[in-house]
């Protein structure tokens, strides 16, 4: 594999989705596991209508931030180390591994927002402001989701730890991503500026993204 | 190989001058017109932040460094200033807790400062965790110099989270952007011989968590040298060409 660095970014994201597409561990079992999880919290603390609708946003970007952890994570850790030889040895740059495994995680986790984001809307009667904003929030946090994931995942892959140690690392390192979305929602709310929020989040998308980027080769090498 | 170790004695004599220091005036400052005797609980709670703030830093330069230079000299520096600096975030947090507890009335209140340095807590013990899951220095340092660069982002957020959002938390007592919180002098003065006296503790602890970790990996070294017998004395080696 000596082609150039995006052909390779596309090889490795095409690789990714079809193996979703034949196991549809997200589609099958992680959506529905997030969408079960909105319904159990009425049941939890009651249901109370208005109360539901003033929480709904905050327990959607919740229940989004834990189970995208293990969309991002789940895909990632599925790579065996003879498959990464094998990649090395095509001459895969790492770079290009850790860029197209984030798309194609950040592509399922956009997948992922947007079923539970409807199935939380109709539970929760989520009052829906500024669409183009929403959507751009979606977005900053599915790929911040996906480098997090990714990242991390690289990290502690062929440790004795395996993936039991990727939520304790991504679910704290997320927060900034938690907080620019919640922020941003209650700012739309009640009419404040929520440019501050989103370029919080952009910029931790960037500097996770250079990152992970940056160190792709020493991982793969140690 | 040979174990090398040294003692020195003068990191643990600055230690207990700068500590005798910091007690004494925290003693002889004048009591809180506000919280009264309570506001003693500033002098080890604000010193302990500040030194955890200084610890995840010098973890986030050790890392980086690391990683520019493969020198593990630079990961031991990480490695021991994390272990520093979850101890003194623990400290934090406690301290604050307490201080909650007699200032607002609970342990606990879901203030931005205090839940983000929670949250800032745990980023650094799964650094540590992640440390304990490799043998290998070479991999462990490559793996956990990465999470000690990622981890960094945290910090401006908690640093700032005072400022960003309207909270319990009092703004930074030192490092603030307009002025500082504290207006009598003595207070103020006494806060920074105790900021002071938690800098040398750090260094001197980092001098002596640095020199174990070299120890530790030198210790390692020697047992998986390949002199050592493979199985033990049970099992000796046969030479080739010898008759029994």
């Amino acid at each position: 594999m000596t082609t150039g660095f995006w052909h390779q970014v596309r090889a490795v994201v095409h690789r990714d989705l079809l193996r979703e597409r034949r196991r549809g561990d997200v589609l099958w079992v992680t959506i529905p596991f997030g969408a079960l999880a909105l319904l159990l919290v009425p049941l939890a603390i009651g249901t109370d209508a208005s109360l539901l609708r003033e929480i709904g946003a905050g327990m959607y970007w919740v229940i989004v931030m834990l189970f995208g952890v293990l969309v991002a994570v789940g895909k990632a850790s599925r790579e065996t180390l003879p498959q990464q030889d094998a990649s090395s040895l095509l001459g895969l740059d790492p770079a290009a591994g850790f860029v197209g495994r984030t798309v194609s995680s950040a592509i399922l986790l956009l997948a992922f927002e947007s079923i539970v984001g409807v199935v939380a809307v109709g539970l929760y009667n989520i009052e829906i402001l500024a669409p183009i904003w929403l959507a751009v929030t979606i977005l900053v946090v599915a790929v911040g989701l996906a480098l997090l994931g990714t990242l991390t995942a690289s990290i502690v892959n062929s440790t004795t730890a395996g993936t039991a140690l990727v939520p304790l690392l991504v679910a704290p390192l997320s927060v900034p991503l938690l907080l620019g979305a919640t922020q941003s929602y209650d700012g739309l709310r009640y009419g404040h500026a929520i440019v501050s929020w989103v370029s919080m989040m952009v910029a931790v998308v960037i500097v996770v993204a250079m990152i992970g980027v940056l160190t792709a080769r020493p991982l793969q090498e140690s | 190989m040979k174990v090398q170790t040294r003692i020195r004695w003068w990191p643990w004599a600055a230690v207990a001058l700068s500590l005798v220091v910091a007690f004494t005036l925290s003693m002889i400052s004048p009591r809180d017109d506000v919280q009264g005797e309570l506001v003693r609980i500033m002098y080890i709670h604000v010193p302990a932040a500040w030194l955890a703030y200084v610890a995840f830093f010098m973890t986030f330069v050790g890392s980086l460094t690391y990683l520019l230079t493969k020198n593990l000299r630079w990961d031991r520096i990480a490695a021991a200033s994390a272990e520093i600096g979850v101890f003194f975030t623990g400290l934090t947090l406690v301290l604050g807790m307490i201080w909650g507890k007699s200032t607002w009335g609970v342990w606990w209140t879901w203030d931005a400062r205090l839940t983000l340095t929670a949250i800032m807590f745990f980023v650094y013990l799964g650094y540590l965790a992640l440390r304990r899951t490799t043998d290998d220095p070479v991999a462990r340092a490559s793996r956990a110099s990465v999470l000690g660069v990622l981890g960094a982002v945290q910090i401006p957020i908690v640093h700032f989270s005072v400022v960003w959002w309207r909270t319990l938390h009092q703004p930074p007592s030192i490092v603030r952007p307009d002025s500082p919180a504290i207006q009598e002098p003595l207070m103020l003065i006494t806060l920074i011989v105790g900021v002071v006296a938690f800098t040398i503790i750090y260094i001197s602890l980092m001098i002596k968590r640095i020199e174990l970790t070299h120890l530790e990996d030198q210790l390692t070294e020697i047992e998986h040298s390949t002199d050592q017998p493979v199985a033990g004395e049970a099992v000796v080696v046969p030479e080739l060409g010898a008759r029994p």
